[in-house]
């Protein structure tokens, strides 16, 4: 039997790519499975009374080590703010080199509180910052204070005690370059950097309401359980600034997909399976819908995707209960899903597949990164002709757009000179359009393709670019597709009707993210890490917590 | 100290704000952090063609360009980039000055490796020479900020830089690896005892 990988029409589009959700393929799943036989200890924690202060976690195999230094400061409520735009925050955070010195200690002391207007070097390695969920991180410490372990209905609505706000790597600020890391074997999979902050963070949340319950009443302060610690995770809240990073990267894009893709086809393409197979796919699809009840939004966007999903998965249980096991079982599963569900149900499915088969996707992991300088050059001695059927061929689905139209270009994306991070607008009514970003991709490749038809047929590119620059950026990404399928997003990211929670909702669930909540079209609050094994127990983690039920 | 990144974007975009395209400012951005992550001093060689003004340089666009004055070295860089790959550029080039020629080192060295042809750069006080494997030699002093009254040959083959004696004389030490054989391991050697007449 052949089953091919989903074509990147069906793909690629949005609707389709913001219904992805976590899986073994996920990055902070991979960052726990590379890490696991690693030691990880707290090396520091001076906090006072309040809890405010540091705290170095030490992540350690043999001579390499990884360091999270952490500061806790006050933060009056008023300045308490989740946007890019806020200039202080409850806690912040950066992964260290090695094992900061004091003078490095009081070095990033001064600048990391920062964030962006402080300055790190290349010892530094990611950058980050939170703020308390106020009304959790109270009722908790209050409740350990007293000798009571929290409410856990209260604590899991929400999901965490902290939520960042930005993680930042790769040279940012002074960060190191990822250069300097990129040849290290336990790094070789996307954000596994950015992974080990996010996951020390969140002891450090843990340490932090323990320290605190304990000073204000050290004769009957508990600890809080593991148990309910385990099913707190790191809240994340995010905005547009990361929707560009998947369309600015192409090629790291294609490598997240295809290895998806091509897990899923192998998984169809086993032909017999036994019952305990479909025992498990079972078990984790009955844990995963009792968790779906802790997934809280009050986006209409999300909520009706949610119901929809619900209702989706309760059709699909009813069909996968009755179905027999038979050749290409999986492969039967997967058409009746993508016939008869939404992409939400659809891709939730896949992912629930994968979980079955390890020795499948987990070696896929290894595949997801990419060096992206090697499809940057244009090669210019092709002809103009082979290049306009590359873009009939790819680029299909944007030819017949008309860009003439006010709401397919209504809208543009510009980088915020407040913060240095990109924004979305309203073409016609704000200003700035002037400075637009290169990111209206369907726009400008139907410019060029435009262009190229009006070239002598079989001159070479090389002659086109002596006549014309203007569309290099876009002509440069036709290459990388020719060889990358899966690396463009196949809608217009201009058009009026773009959702830009569906771009974030892709990277964030390449991340691992659950617990959706669009808080506007524009930004999503999402949860990290709930359910996973704590620093103390992350040896014995077996990869299976995502599907472990909450409460 | 800035970060390759940092370099590599902050280039990016003051390359769109001084009017050139999306495009050419991302390749003008790797060539920046290119040649600062080699140690040359890029970013101020970039700095000051700023500083001169992008209006006040003049694009390469065409090998019969008659205003080869001020010429623009991301443009010129960018000009053998795109079309070192045709018959009809490798050849000798006469040019009248280029800004900044640091700035077209990371450019040419890849057109050379892509393309496989040499670059050999001459003016009176300077020479330059790119190779496809990545090697570039100075000669004749230090990169100048301006440099007049150049040539620039774009060369399809390698040229032979030895003596012949210094081959033949390597070529004898070589020899040194080899083991003469006898006449009876001839004899045995391949097709031995067959007839070569069959």
């Amino acid at each position: 039997m052949e089953i091919n990988l989903r074509k990147p029409e069906f793909v690629m589009k949005l609707d389709r790519l913001g219904s992805f959700h976590q899986s073994k393929l996920s990055f902070l799943r991979s960052f726990i499975r590379e890490f696991k036989d690693w030691d990880f200890y707290n090396h520091e924690l001076i906090l006072d009374n309040k809890g405010f202060g540091h705290g170095i976690y030490v992540v350690q195999k043999d001579e390499k080590q990884y360091s999270l230094v952490c500061f806790s400061n006050h933060l009056n409520d008023n300045d308490r703010s989740d946007r890019v735009i806020a200039t202080k925050w409850d806690a912040s955070f950066v992964l260290f080199d090695g094992i900061p010195t004091q003078e490095d200690i009081q070095r990033l002391k001064e600048n990391v509180p920062l964030q962006e207007q402080g300055r790190v070097s290349e010892k530094e390695l990611c950058l980050s910052r939170a703020n308390k969920s106020v009304r959790v991180f109270e009722h908790v410490v209050d409740s350990l204070s007293k000798g009571q372990q929290p409410d856990t209905s209260l604590l899991y609505d929400v999901g965490y005690l902290y939520r960042t706000t930005a993680v930042y790597g790769s040279g940012k600020f002074g960060l190191a370059d990822r250069i300097k890391i990129q040849d290290r074997g336990e790094l070789k999979g996307p954000f596994r950097l950015e992974m080990m902050l996010v996951y020390l963070a969140r002891q450090f949340t843990f340490d932090i309401v323990n320290h605190v319950a304990y000073e204000r009443s050290p004769k009957d302060a508990v600890k809080l359980s593991d148990d309910i610690a385990r099913n707190l995770g790191i809240g994340n809240s995010t905005g547009l600034g990361m929707a560009p990073f998947i369309v600015n990267h192409p090629a790291l894009l294609n490598q997240w997909i295809r290895a998806k893709e091509k897990a899923l086809q192998a998984i169809r393409l086993i032909s017999t399976i036994e019952e305990n197979e479909k025992k498990t796919f079972q078990s984790y699809l009955t844990t995963i819908q009792e968790n779906i009840k802790y997934w809280k939004t009050d986006s209409p966007y999300q909520i009706e995707k949610n119901n929809q999903l619900l209702k989706d998965l309760k059709e699909f249980q009813e069909y996968f209960l009755n179905l027999p096991i038979e050749k290409s079982f999986w492969n039967t599963v997967y058409l009746w899903a993508e016939q008869n569900t939404k992409p939400e149900c659809c891709e939730f499915i896949v992912s629930l597949m994968m979980e079955v088969y390890p020795d499948i996707v987990e070696p896929l992991s290894y595949e997801m990164s990419i060096d992206e300088e090697e499809y940057f050059d244009i090669d210019s001695s092709r002809n103009v002709d082979d290049v306009c059927k590359l873009i009939e061929q790819q680029y299909a689905w944007l030819l017949d757009i008309n860009f003439n139209q006010k709401e397919n270009i209504f809208n543009f994306w510009y980088y915020s000179k407040n913060k240095q991070e990109p924004r979305m607008s309203d073409r016609f009514s704000e200003e700035g359009s002037d400075l637009e970003l290169p990111l209206a991709i369907a726009r400008d490749i139907q410019s060029l393709y435009r262009e190229l038809k009006t070239m002598k047929s079989g001159s070479d590119v090389g002659s086109y670019l002596s006549k014309n620059q203007q569309y290099r950026h876009v002509l440069r990404r036709v290459f990388i597709c020719e060889k990358l399928p899966y690396s463009e997003i196949q809608d217009n990211t201009i058009s009026k009707s773009l959702i830009p929670v569906d771009m974030l909702r892709l990277k964030l669930s390449f991340f691992g993210a659950t617990r959706f909540d669009p808080r506007s079209d524009r930004w999503v609050r999402i949860t990290m890490y709930q359910g996973a094994p704590l620093m103390k127990e992350i040896k014995k983690s077996n990869d299976t917590w995502s599907y472990k039920k909450i409460a | 100290m800035q970060s390759l990144y940092e370099i590599e974007t902050t280039i990016k975009r003051v390359s769109k704000s001084q009017g050139l395209s999306w495009g050419i400012s991302e390749e003008a951005g790797k060539a920046i952090r290119s040649l600062e992550q080699s140690n040359l001093n890029g970013l101020e060689s970039f700095k000051r063609l700023i500083d001169y003004g992008f209006n006040n340089l003049t694009k390469l666009l065409q090998t019969n360009q008659t205003n080869t004055q001020n010429l623009c070295p991301i443009h010129f860089g960018l000009f053998f980039y795109d079309q070192s790959h045709k018959k009809e550029i490798h050849k000798t080039f006469n040019f009248y000055e280029l800004r900044e020629p640091l700035i077209i080192i990371p450019f040419i060295l890849k057109a050379a490796k892509r393309n496989l042809v040499y670059f050999k750069l001459n003016s009176k006080d300077f020479s330059l020479s790119i190779t496809p494997g990545n090697i570039f030699s100075l000669t004749k002093g230090e990169i100048p900020q301006s440099l007049s009254d150049f040539t620039l040959s774009v060369i399809p083959q390698r040229e032979v830089n030895y003596s012949e004696k210094t081959w033949d004389e390597l070529y004898q030490l070589s020899l040194d690896t080899f083991v003469d054989e006898s006449e009876e391991k001839k004899l045995s050697g391949a097709g031995a005892g067959l007839t070569d007449n069959d």
